[in-house]
């Protein structure tokens, strides 16, 4: 697999947006683009080409399963892995999110400073 | 990252931390006037459209405040939330508990103001003079008299104690915001079934301490049931209380680090997920070699080894960190979908702790993980630390001091020394016991920590003297703090055997760093100025003479 270098991260909250940019462009080194909502990523995913793809659960509209499921039609998710957002930490719905098809679930509030690296070792385990 | 480009990176955060400071301004407000409508609207549906819209509002929040630093108001959206939650699923949702429910929304809104936002985010982080941020206690004592005397001492002890007379008062409380601790002082074992009640609501049950009138079977039953870490029977020893909330206060600081040796990456991945949503640190290994250099960096008190892998198996693995003394402290468990117990035993027998069957139950496996980390840390501590005060012992501290002087030297910045010895301590133990001296000790040194910064370090030198090490801090600051120290120890009231009470005060000296003393040179100057204050009259601090 090929290295980490693209994240897609659709968020429609103005400031995680920005701090998750933020962290992942300065400590992480990534390219990172902000979609502010699923409708909005459809539209870019293919042009941007991401590596990994970071998604809020919660959103107005098209929630975060949805775009999960809409962007399968679209892209190879077994090559791009989805890491869902959650401010949600019941055991039984990280497992649901799983199902669903996501990598992995990083729980909110998470410390920008250590995102870059959760989303690294993320990706390392796999391969 | 260089230092530039770290001093630009921290710039930015914080700008996006007031930003969001300001952000909230006009959530809480929006939050306020939702809850209004809520409480206005008459209808099943517009009251559950509010609701939804309320709920999605405070997720948004829950998830945010904690990010940008406001975890207290992150927690408390959070169960919000969960109250919106709740009604949401009700079969009957009643009116009573939507106007409750808007209630607390609103004076979420009102009782965060504007001024303490920007405080929060502007407010840098260690400074010597600063306080540690105190632990929050909720007392509950039906006896208003018994509630003020052991807030007062409490108070000394340097926690933020709120003492509360009925339980109601006490549900409130905790749904205002969450305390570090709870202390309930109970007649009946029935009083503590209420309790269990309001642990149950919670996320994680808090910390309980439980001082009971009687000690029998059934109310210290009634008492773990209730989660509580601490059981004391009246007559109080407050001390004993002190340290015993000392011990699960500490319990909850750091997070355990669990190392997960496994080549299969679904399953390591997936292990690590569930330990580190019960907030503990993990890190996985997919390649054995590298294990030793990945110990030594993380440092894991909790190994999960898998037994079959290629290169080299789980067991020669444990037996080759069995070889090295310095990695005693570490649990090894084996993963394995083995179920040959034969097979297992044998594992066993050769090096590891205990054995793991996959698949396993997520609820199993960290409770699985989790007591063998807790152990293994306990014992750590048991090992490094002075058994009576959990302070560091001669040796280490004497080291530490080396590394800090050290550090003082490169880095230009004063660190100060300070010697501490109990005065007329001889007769304390003559004249009240020696339980009662070992008591005076545990408390000074629970005093020291809770008072200290994190970054300080303190050990016990000897019998009834201590040492610290304080970086960044300059003779005088340090003079400043250990001053208060000395007021809040000397006000402390301590009961012998036989109800007497008696007081201790102690005397300090203290000496700077200047970048050339050894640090052999700067205990010395801090000893004669500590003598300095024994033959001045004691319970005082001085400063050394450079």
């Amino acid at each position: 697999m090929a290295e980490l270098r693209r994240i897609l991260h659709i968020e429609d909250d103005p400031s995680i947006q920005a701090v998750t940019k933020l962290a992942l462009e300065a400590i992480g080194g990534y390219e990172v683009l902000s979609c502010s909502s699923g409708a909005q990523a459809l539209e870019e995913v293919e042009r941007f080409a991401p590596d990994f793809i970071l998604l809020d659960v919660m959103m107005p509209g098209m929630d975060g399963p949805e775009t999960l499921a809409r962007l399968r039609e679209r892209i190879d998710l077994q090559r791009i892995p989805v890491t869902f957002m959650t401010a949600k930490v019941q055991p039984g719905e990280i497992e649901h999110l799983r199902k669903l098809g996501a990598r992995d679930v990083i729980v909110k509030p998470f410390d920008p400073m250590r995102l870059p690296e959760q989303i690294r070792s993320i990706w390392a385990a796999g391969r | 990252m260089n230092d530039q480009a770290h001093l630009e990176l921290q710039k930015q955060l914080e700008r996006l931390n007031q930003q969001f400071a300001q952000r909230l301004h006009s959530d809480l407000a929006e939050l306020a006037g939702l809850a209004d409508e809520l409480r206005r609207s008459c209808t099943a549906d517009s009251r559950r459209q509010r609701m939804l819209a309320l709920r999605e509002r405070l997720h948004r929040l829950a998830g945010a405040a904690g990010t940008f630093g406001f975890d207290p108001l992150g927690e408390r959206a959070r169960r919000l939330e969960q109250r919106a939650d709740r009604w949401l699923e009700a079969a009957r949702p009643t009116t009573r508990t939507l106007e409750a429910l808007a209630r607390a929304i609103e004076q979420l809104a009102r009782e965060t103001p504007g001024k303490a936002l920007q405080a929060a985010v502007l407010e840098p982080r260690e400074n010597p003079d600063e306080q540690p941020p105190a632990c929050r206690i909720y007392l509950l004592e039906t006896d208003p008299e018994a509630g003020a005397n052991m807030a007062l001492t409490l108070r000394n002890f340097g926690y933020l104690v709120s003492p509360l007379r009925d339980f109601t008062a006490l549900q409130d409380a905790v749904d205002a915001r969450l305390p570090d601790a709870l202390i309930v002082s109970v007649q009946q074992d029935s009083e503590l079934e209420r309790v269990a009640q309001l642990q149950q609501q919670l996320k994680a049950p808090l910390p309980l301490l439980v001082i009971h009138d009687h000690f029998d079977f059934a109310s210290q039953l009634a008492a773990v049931r209730a989660g509580a870490q601490g059981f004391f029977a009246r007559p109080l020893d407050i001390t004993q209380l002190e340290n015993s909330l000392e011990r699960c206060l500490d319990r909850q600081q750091e997070p355990f680090r669990v190392l997960i040796v496994d080549d299969d990456a679904e399953l390591a991945a997936r292990y690590s997920l569930v330990l580190r949503n019960s907030q503990m640190q993990v890190q996985i290994l997919a390649e054995p070699t590298r294990l030793f250099d990945t110990m030594r960096s993380f440092n894991p008190e909790v190994l999960l080894l898998d037994v079959n892998m290629p290169g080299c198996s789980g067991p020669e693995l444990a037996q080759m960190i069995r070889l090295h003394d310095e990695w005693l402290r570490v649990t090894i468990i084996y993963l394995s979908a083995e179920t040959d117990i034969k097979r297992q035993m044998a594992a066993l027998l050769q090096a590891g702790d205990d054995f793991i069957t996959k698949p396993i139950s997520d609820n199993a496996l960290i409770a699985s993980v989790y007591s063998h980390a807790q152990r293994a840390r306990s014992l750590s501590t048991a090992l490094a630390r002075d058994s009576l005060t959990g302070l560091l012992k001669h040796a280490d501290i004497k080291e530490q001091l080396a590394l800090e002087v050290q550090r003082a030297t490169r880095s230009g910045k004063p660190a100060s020394v300070v010697m501490l010895d109990l005065d007329h301590f001889k007769q304390v133990n003559d004249r009240f016991g020696h339980a009662a001296g070992d008591n005076v000790i545990r408390a000074l040194a629970n005093l020291l920590r809770q008072r200290l910064r994190r970054i300080d370090s303190l050990g016990r030198y000897g019998g009834e003297e201590f040492v610290a090490v304080l970086p960044e801090c300059s003779a005088l600051q340090a003079r400043r703090i250990f001053d208060e120290i000395r007021g809040r120890f000397a006000a402390l009231s301590f009961n012998s055997g036989d109800a007497r009470t008696f007081s201790v005060t102690f005397s300090a000296g203290i000496s700077e760093t200047d970048g050339r003393t050894a640090p052999g040179i700067l205990l010395e100057r801090a000893d004669q100025a500590l003598y300095v204050a024994k033959h001045s009259g004691r319970n005082q601090v001085q400063v050394a003479q450079q």
